[in-house]
C-alpha cells in the first residue's frame, strides 16, 4: 500500500504567519529592513534573532548585533525568546563608519548565521559601504541584515522588507489602562533572489534567478508587549 | 592498608603552593584542601623515609625549611590524620587501627559542619567525636538523613572517599633578551611571534592551553612595560597568537627603547568536545580570536559582549558580559532549566511586573512564541519636555521626538534600592503621538526623560 508522503512545512512552522516572512532571508545576501519608528522592524528583528539563536533543528546559532545607536533592549530580546549568550553585541555609540566597519568584520567571521547591523536612524550608508559589505557577505553561509528607518535610492539588497505600522492596541475601556501591543504590516518592497517557497530559502537553490518573486506581498502582524 | 598523613599549617600561608611542592617532594598523590592544609598518600614511603615517625618528622623538617610553620598528622584516614595534625605537637602518629580511639576525644569542629548541622548537634549535647560516633546509625540516618551517617562515619575515622591528586599548574614563560634595544615595533613584534612560538609548543607539550598572556619589557633607563591579552577562546595555534599579540602591541606599543621581553601564558585545561552533527558551526575560535580583538579596538572593550539581564527591577538593568561561544559546557536543556540563569528576576514595573515576567518566561521556554513588540532603548535617556494637562502628559518635546500626545497609560510607578546609596524612583508613561511614534516616558521625581521607542 503506497504510503502518501506529504510535504508539510516542520513542527510549529507557522507559514502563514511571521516563520513564512523570516524564511525568505537568503543566506550569503544583503537584506534590509526598513521602516520609521513604531512600524514593528526592530521587533521583526529580535523576533529572527530568537528563532537563529535557539532553533532546535540547527543546534542554535550565534547572531552578531552591531547595535549603531545602542538601541538594544536585552529584556526585549530575552521577551522575544533570544537566547542572549548566543548573541554577540557590539556597541557603536552612533559612529556610522565604526558600525560599518564591525559590521564588516562580523561577515567575514564564519560561524555567524546572522549578522544584524541595525543603523536606524543613523545614515545614509554610503555606496561604497555597501557594496563592500555585499561583497563581503556574498558566498557565505551569513544572512546580513541592515535595519534602518530609509530605504537609499540604489541599495543593491536582495531582500527589502518594509515595515508600516497599522495600529497601537491598549488594554481597557475610558481610561485606557496599558499598552497591550501593535499591530503592523510588512510587505516585500524587492526581492531579487528566491521565490516564495513554504520551505524557505533552501528551495530557493535550484531556483536561483534574478527575478521578483513575491514583491508586494505583505503580511500583518500583531506584536504584543 | 592505607596510611594518610596530613600538613597543616598555623596560619594562612603566604605562598600556598610552597605547602603544595613539599608535599609533592615526598609523595606522587597529593591533595590540597585548602586553608593551608594538604594530604598526601603515606603508604609504602618507609623504604624511602623510614619508619612513620621518621617521615613525619622529616615532614616536619621539610616544611620549615620552606618557611612554614606547620604540624604534620599521620593516620589511617584523613580525619584522623587530620586531628594528629591539630591537637597534636610537632608531627603525631596515630597508630594504625587506632583511628577511632584517637578520634573520640577531638571536638566536633573537625568535621567542618554545616551550620544547621552543628546547631542541631550542639542541642544535642554532643561536643565531641566520639560521642557522635556513640550514636545509633539508624536514628541518626532519621533524623539526619544520609549527611549524619556520613558524619558518624567520618567520626569512627572510617574514611573512603580517596585523595583527590592535585599538582600544582606549571608555569608557562619565556623571555629573551637583547643585545641591542629595539626602537621599532617591528623587531619587536617578530621578538613576540618567536616567544608565542615557544610558549605554545611548551602549552601543547603538557595538554594545556592559554586563556590569556602576559607580557612584561623592561626599557632602556629602567622603565618597564606592561600588557595582557585575553582571546576570546583558550588556544595555543602560534600563529594566532602571534597576530594577537601583534595587534595588541600595534594597539598600544611601547613608550620606550625595548631591552628584554617576557611572555607569560596562564594555562587551562581544554577538555576535548565534539560538536554535534546536528548543531550548527561555530565560528573558528581563531577566526573570532581575531575577528573580537578588532572589535575591541574599534569600539573599547567596554562595548563588545554579550548582553545579560541583571536581577534588578532598576529599568534597563543589564551587562555586558564578556561573548565566549566556545566551549558550551551544558547542553541548551540544561542551561534553560538551571536556576542561575541571569535571566531571572527581571521585571519592569512592580504594577505590572508580575504579569509580563510570566508571560516573557513561558515564551522562552515555549517552543512557540508570540511575536513581542521590542523596545529601543535611548541611552543615556534624552531629556525631555513634556506638557501634563490633568495630570496626565499631553505634549512632548525633546531632542530625539516631539509632538501632541493622543493617548497614553501610566504612570507605572517603581522604585528601589532605597536601603542603598543609589535609590532610584521612576514613573513610566506609555504614549503614543499624534505621527503613530509610541514611547515611553520616564519621571525620575525631577525630570522627565525620553527613555524609549517601542518598534
Amino acid at each position: 500500500m503506497a504510503i502518501p508522503i506529504e510535504s508539510l512545512p516542520p513542527p510549529g512552522w507557522d507559514r502563514e504567519g511571521i516563520d513564512g516572512l523570516l524564511g525568505l532571508f537568503p543566506p550569503g545576501r544583503l537584506s534590509e529592513i526598513v521602516g520609521p519608528r513604531s512600524s514593528g522592524g526592530s521587533s521583526l528583528l529580535l523576533a529572527f534573532i530568537a528563532r537563529i539563536t535557539t532553533s532546535r533543528s540547527q543546534g542554535g546559532g550565534q547572531v552578531a548585533f552591531v547595535d549603531g545607536m545602542d538601541a538594544l533592549d536585552p529584556a526585549s530580546a530575552a521577551a522575544a525568546g533570544a537566547d542572549l549568550s548566543a548573541l554577540l553585541w557590539v556597541k557603536c555609540a552612533g559612529r556610522l563608519r565604526v558600525a560599518l566597519s564591525a559590521a564588516d568584520l562580523l561577515v567575514r567571521c564564519p560561524g555567524f548565521p546572522l549578522v544584524v547591523l541595525d543603523l536606524d536612524e543613523l545614515g545614509p550608508v554610503p555606496a561604497s559601504a555597501q557594496i563592500r559589505l555585499q561583497r563581503a557577505v556574498e558566498g557565505s553561509d551569513t544572512i546580513l541584515i541592515v535595519r534602518s528607518a530609509r530605504h537609499r535610492e540604489g541599495s543593491g539588497a536582495s531582500l527589502v522588507l518594509t515595515t508600516r505600522r497599522l495600529a497601537p492596541r491598549w488594554m481597557g475601556l475610558r481610561p485606557l489602562t496599558r499598552l497591550a501591543g501593535l499591530r503592523s504590516e510588512a510587505s516585500i518592497a524587492r526581492s531579487r533572489l528566491y521565490p516564495l517557497s513554504p520551505l524557505g530559502r533552501g528551495q530557493g537553490e535550484g531556483q536561483q534567478g534574478e527575478g521578483q518573486q513575491g514583491e508586494g506581498q505583505t503580511w500583518t502582524i500583531d506584536w504584543t508587549l | 592498608m592505607t596510611r594518610i598523613a596530613c600538613l597543616a599549617t598555623m596560619s594562612e600561608p603566604a605562598r600556598p603552593t610552597a605547602l603544595l611542592q613539599v608535599a609533592l617532594a615526598h609523595s606522587p598523590c597529593v591533595e590540597d584542601a585548602g586553608a593551608g592544609r594538604v594530604y598526601l598518600d603515606a603508604s609504602g614511603l618507609q623504604r624511602l623515609f623510614g619508619d612513620e615517625p621518621h617521615m613525619a618528622a622529616r615532614l616536619h623538617e621539610a616544611a620549615a625549611a620552606a618557611g612554614l610553620e606547620t604540624r604534620v598528622g599521620i593516620a589511617g584516614s584523613r580525619i584522623a590524620a587530620l586531628a594528629a595534625a591539630r591537637l597534636g605537637a610537632g608531627a603525631t602518629v596515630v597508630e594504625p587501627g587506632g583511628d577511632a580511639a584517637y578520634l573520640a576525644a577531638a571536638p566536633l569542629s573537625l568535621l567542618e559542619l554545616s551550620e544547621d548541622v552543628a546547631a542541631r548537634l550542639s542541642r544535642w549535647g554532643l561536643r565531641t567525636l566520639g560521642e557522635l560516633a556513640a550514636l545509633p546509625t539508624a536514628g541518626l540516618f532519621e533524623r539526619l538523613g544520609g549527611e549524619g551517617v556520613r558524619l558518624q562515619r567520618l567520626a569512627r575515622g572510617e574514611d573512603p572517599r580517596p585523595l583527590a591528586s592535585s599538582r600544582p599548574v606549571p608555569l608557562f614563560e619565556e623571555s629573551v633578551d637583547c643585545e641591542w634595544g629595539m626602537e621599532t615595533l617591528e623587531p619587536v613584534v617578530e621578538r613576540m611571534r618567536e616567544l608565542a612560538v615557544r610558549v605554545c609548543a611548551s602549552l601543547s607539550g603538557r595538554g594545556f592551553a592559554a586563556d590569556a598572556f602576559e607580557w612584561v619589557y623592561r626599557l632602556d633607563g629602567g622603565g618597564v612595560h606592561e600588557g595582557a591579552l585575553a582571546p576570546a577562546a583558550p588556544m595555543t595555534d602560534p600563529v594566532a597568537v602571534a597576530g594577537l599579540l601583534r595587534l595588541a602591541l600595534e594597539a598600544r606599543p611601547p613608550r620606550g627603547i625595548v631591552q628584554s621581553l617576557t611572555l607569560r601564558a596562564r594555562p587551562v585545561r581544554v577538555t576535548p568536545a565534539q560538536e554535534s552533527l546536528t548543531d550548527r558551526s561555530r565560528p573558528s575560535p581563531r577566526v573570532l580570536a581575531a575577528t573580537l580583538n578588532r572589535l575591541v579596538a574599534l569600539v573599547g572593550a567596554d562595548g563588545i559582549g554579550a548582553p545579560a539581564l541583571l536581577d534588578s527591577h532598576r529599568p534597563d538593568a543589564g551587562a555586558l558580559i564578556s561573548y565566549h561561544p566556545h566551549p558550551d559546557p551544558l547542553p541548551r536543556r540544561e542551561r534553560e532549566s538551571g536556576t542561575p540563569s541571569p535571566l531571572r528576576g527581571e521585571g519592569r514595573v512592580a504594577g505590572r511586573a508580575a504579569a509580563e515576567g510570566e508571560a516573557s518566561e513561558s515564551k522562552v521556554r515555549g517552543e512557540l512564541r508570540e511575536p513581542t513588540l521590542a523596545l529601543r532603548r535611548l541611552r543615556p535617556p534624552a531629556p525631555a519636555a513634556v506638557t501634563l494637562a490633568s495630570g496626565r502628559p499631553v505634549a512632548l518635546r525633546s531632542s530625539r521626538l516631539t509632538g501632541r500626545i493622543v493617548a497614553g497609560v501610566g504612570p507605572w510607578r517603581s522604585s528601589g534600592e532605597w536601603w542603598s546609596r543609589h535609590p532610584w524612583l521612576q514613573d513610566e508613561w506609555d504614549v503614543e503621538l499624534a505621527d503613530g511614534t509610541l514611547c515611553r516616558l520616564a519621571h525620575d521625581g525631577s525630570a522627565w526623560h525620553l527613555a524609549g521607542i517601542y518598534d
